[in-house]
């Protein structure tokens, strides 16, 4: 237990005393404090009152039989505090601590989904990502869930937004999504305007829910690892290095620092094509499609590097629970300098177009804007929350990897907008260019991998990974067999697409997909 | 008089009148596809014909080819007749300007045809508007209400700068202002040719004004709810709109058919000047279309009536003073 969390724990002792809360420490470094149902929104604020930037990190549930525990993982001096409250299965009725932090409200909304627990005080208590037609009382978390066969459908019942315009008002409903040019996945966002102005915006998301949560637990610790690579195809890595490192935590085991290092050389590749890419679709959602047609064809090179590395140019495989499956030749080196430089040069121009073009500037700056204090109650994580001030980044506050030893720097700005959010990340990617640079030339000798048992102790941890979207969760709980009692992920895009609605209401119509797309949100992260 | 039928035939149906004109606009159609392919490091249309030269008339022959959709609750008479209605008045407005030397019919050409011109062409506007109205579509319906206000953003500055050439060859009709070029009006008066051109961007909804039909933001716009055969118009139409904008420019300011070169048969060489002139606007359209960012359509309103809008009157009187202290001096003009 370091001192940040001596204190934290000492601040809560005292707040509540003995009685109250009970605190464990759990792996690596974190705590937990165990408190009834009925203290979690006096401890959250205890929290929120102490630390300017506390901040909600997830809400997740755990099936424990006769009862849920819903737990609070809230994110304090760059530090997770998980927050444990037991309600029982026969009642599962929580307070609502959207009042307190409006963006839990995705994260309520997806526990009551898959758990069944009724969130006292919620706004919007509505499915978020399961489908409309899924039974009512079926909840495909719970242990002993009969997931029902494909053919049984509920009945749908009309959704009161999608009423036509009532009579007497100027608003025309526009619906963008589930199949539109500006969504590259199917997520439905029902927009309220009048004239050009947006006054209201719904989001809908789960359009392509797969259960990969459900699908962790009757798996092995080996097969999850390529089945959470395949929740997304842009930042499969991220999710890799994460779940690995969750499992190398409870197995206690420390990775070889080749391994280490190659797992940042991966990582930041991810996060040059996955900028490159959400930069490009920037250009094309404002109307820019020379910049998306140039921007994508770089982001090539930063595909084939990813090929030279790991043999894959898309989903890496590269990742295994204690190391690496692949090392990097010497004889590639050379080729991969010259690939950086030319990516640093494309890069740079980038950065250069975003700073000076006039029309991009014009359709972005000033839209969308979301304050320092506005980001850390919607709970946003990655380049959307640095754009606002706010200098989170976990590869500075809890480095992983290799992230104590590359040079790494921490790109904020303070305007909030959509054009801050676009220029942070083409800053970045110069970053991760260096940081990519730095890695190859100063490779530890060794081994890349070690060898792990296939069997997992009791025990539960929680990783985190600055994904190029931002901070990615898991929490991941085992059971001493073979497999994982409870795999948690919660991605950057859930947690940041709930500030769309501030982005977008009140603005024009023109600035929804200006705002949507620097968000970068990944729907395929959303429906894991 | 037979024989002045027969001409007359011959020039409304096939040359410089009908027939040319719908492939002229498709060869335009087919240019701008592959400069913008290549500005964006694509190939563009490949596949029909030799570099893909027949791809537009393809997609046009695929629509023409399928079938009629009326979705039950549009304004069904607007919805059938705009496309028809604009490609039609589009195509009549090129039969006023001088191809092949001369208007398509004789005599069609009268003082002030200029004025004619461009208050058509703000009606063949309103039926692009009149089509997504029909439709009852929410993203028509944006699409059809940002045609009017971009309409009301560029209209008026298009207007006076298309009437400072007329101050130059002091002559309202169009085939007077392209045979008073001696010296192209390029050359006397660029500022108004780079106004007309911005204006034209926005007349023909290219970037960074293709706010109409913007489709991240309204899908298709105005042509949402079209399939088949209307569609077909609509493209068509488009397409005749480019060429005749472009045509405007050639003749207003670049000296419309006659170039510095030709031999025997002026008519052929009036043509083939007027085509490549042509070319260059349609090129150059599209180089401006390829280097910025969609704006937004309060933006727009702003730009052009705090700055076209200004600087379109100090460009008529800039142009007033060539025409009536510069031209006598050098001994140029109408």
């Amino acid at each position: 237990m370091n001192d940040v969390n001596k204190n934290l724990s000492s601040m809560i002792l005292e707040h509540f005393g003995k009685d109250t809360v009970q605190i464990e420490s759990l792996k690596p470094g974190l705590i937990a404090i165990h408190a009834s149902s009925e203290k979690n929104r006096d401890i959250i604020k205890t929290f929120l009152d102490a630390d300017d930037e506390a901040t909600l990190s997830a809400i997740s549930g755990v099936d424990l039989g006769d009862s849920t525990e819903v737990l609070y993982h809230i994110r304090t001096h760059g530090t997770i505090v998980t927050l444990r409250c037991i309600v029982p299965r026969n009642k599962p009725t929580i307070a609502s601590i959207t009042d307190l932090i409006p963006g839990a409200n995705f994260h309520e909304r997806e526990t009551a989904d898959f758990f069944g627990v009724t969130f006292k005080g919620h706004p919007y208590p509505k499915r978020l990502l399961i489908s409309d037609d899924w039974p009512e009382g079926v909840y495909p978390l719970r242990k002993d869930a009969e997931i029902p066969s494909p053919e049984t459908k509920a009945e749908v019942l009309p959704e009161e937004e999608m009423t036509t315009r009532a009579e007497g008002t100027r608003t025309v409903k526009i619906v963008i999504g589930p199949q539109h040019p500006a969504l590259l996945e199917p997520e439905r966002f029902l927009v309220d305007v009048d004239g050009e102005t947006v006054t209201k915006v719904t989001p809908r998301i789960g359009y392509c829910h797969r259960g990969v949560e459900k699908a962790t637990e009757s798996r092995t610790y080996m097969q999850d690892v390529y089945l959470v690579e395949r929740i997304c195809g842009i930042c499969n890595s991220c999710h890799s290095t994460t779940f690995c490192q969750a499992v190398e935590s409870i197995l206690d085991v420390e990775v070889p620092s080749r391994g280490k290092f190659l797992r940042t050389i991966v990582l930041e590749l991810n996060r040059i094509q996955s900028h490159f890419l959400v930069l490009g679709h920037a250009g094309h959602e404002i109307g820019y499609d020379a910049l998306f047609q140039y921007m994508w064809r770089d982001r090539e090179i930063a595909m084939d590097l990813t090929e030279i590395l790991t043999g894959n140019r898309v989903i890496t495989s590269f990742l295994a629970i204690g190391g690496v499956r692949r090392d990097l030749e010497e004889k590639t080196k050379p080729r991969i300098m010259e690939d950086l430089k030319k990516l640093r040069e494309r890069a740079e121009f980038y950065k250069h177009l975003f700073e000076e073009d006039r029309t991009v500037r014009m359709r972005t700056e000033g839209v969308g804007v979301m304050d320092k204090k506005e980001a850390l109650s919607l709970c946003v994580v990655g380049p959307v929350a640095r754009a606002s001030g706010l200098k989170i980044d976990v590869r500075k506050e809890a480095p992983y990897a290799a992230y104590g030893e590359v040079p790494y720097e921490l790109i904020s700005r303070t305007e909030g907008d959509s054009w801050a959010r676009l220029l942070v990340r083409a800053e970045e990617v110069l970053n991760s260019v260096d940081m990519i640079e730095y890695a190859v030339n100063n490779l530890p000798a060794g081994d890349f991998k070690i060898r792990v048992p296939r069997r997992v102790a009791e025990g539960e941890s929680i990783s985190r990974v600055e994904a190029p979207r931002g901070e990615l969760f898991y929490y991941v709980k085992s059971n001493g067999t073979q497999s994982p009692e409870r795999v948690k992920i919660r991605t950057p895009t859930v947690t940041n697409l709930y500030s769309v609605i501030k982005l977008t209401e009140g603005g024009n119509i023109a600035d929804v997909p200006a705002a949507l797309v620097s968000l970068d949100p990944c729907f395929s992260c959303t429906d894991r | 008089m037979v024989s002045i039928d027969l001409v007359f035939f011959i020039r409304s149906l096939l040359f410089p009148g009908f027939l040319f004109i719908l492939l002229m606009s498709l060869f335009y159609d087919w240019v701008t596809r592959k400069v913008e392919a290549r500005m964006q490091n694509r190939v563009g249309p490949n596949t029909a014909g030799p570099a893909g030269i027949f791809q537009p008339l393809a997609d046009i022959v695929k629509l023409l080819a399928k079938e009629r959709l009326v979705p039950h609750d549009v304004r069904s008479l607007a919805f059938t007749l705009a496309p028809v209605l604009s490609l039609a008045i589009f195509i009549f407005t090129l039969f006023f300007l001088p191809i092949d030397g001369s208007t398509t019919l004789s005599g069609i050409s009268f003082e002030g045809d200029l004025i004619v011109i461009l208050s058509i062409i703000t009606l063949a506007n309103l039926f692009l508007f009149l089509a997504g109205w029909a439709s009852t579509n929410a993203y028509s319906k944006i699409g059809a209400s940002r045609v009017l206000v971009m309409f009301l953003g560029y209209d008026i500055p298009l207007v006076i700068i298309a009437l400072t050439p007329a101050f130059l060859a002091n002559s309202l009709s169009v085939s007077t202002i392209a045979t008073s070029q001696s010296i192209p009006f390029l050359f006397l008066i660029p500022w108004s040719f780079v106004l007309f051109l911005v204006t034209l961007q926005a007349e023909l909804e290219k970037d960074p004004f293709d706010i109409p039909d913007a489709e991240t933001e309204i899908v298709g716009g105005y042509e949402t709810e079209y399939g088949g055969t209307g569609l077909a118009f609509l493209k068509l139409a488009k397409d005749v709109q480019l060429f005749l904008g472009s045509a405007l420019v050639v003749e207003l300011f670049l000296g419309g058919p006659y170039g510095p070169v030709y031999f025997d048969m002026p008519a052929l060489w009036f043509t083939i000047w007027f085509i490549l002139k042509v070319l260059f606007v349609v090129i150059l359209g599209e180089f401006i279309a390829n280097i910025f960012a969609r704006l937004r359509i309060d933006q727009v309103l702003s730009i052009s009536w705090k700055q076209v809008m200004p600087l379109s009157v100090v460009s008529l009187m800039a142009t007033l003073i060539v025409a009536f202290w510069v031209l006598p001096i050098i001994g140029v003009g109408g």
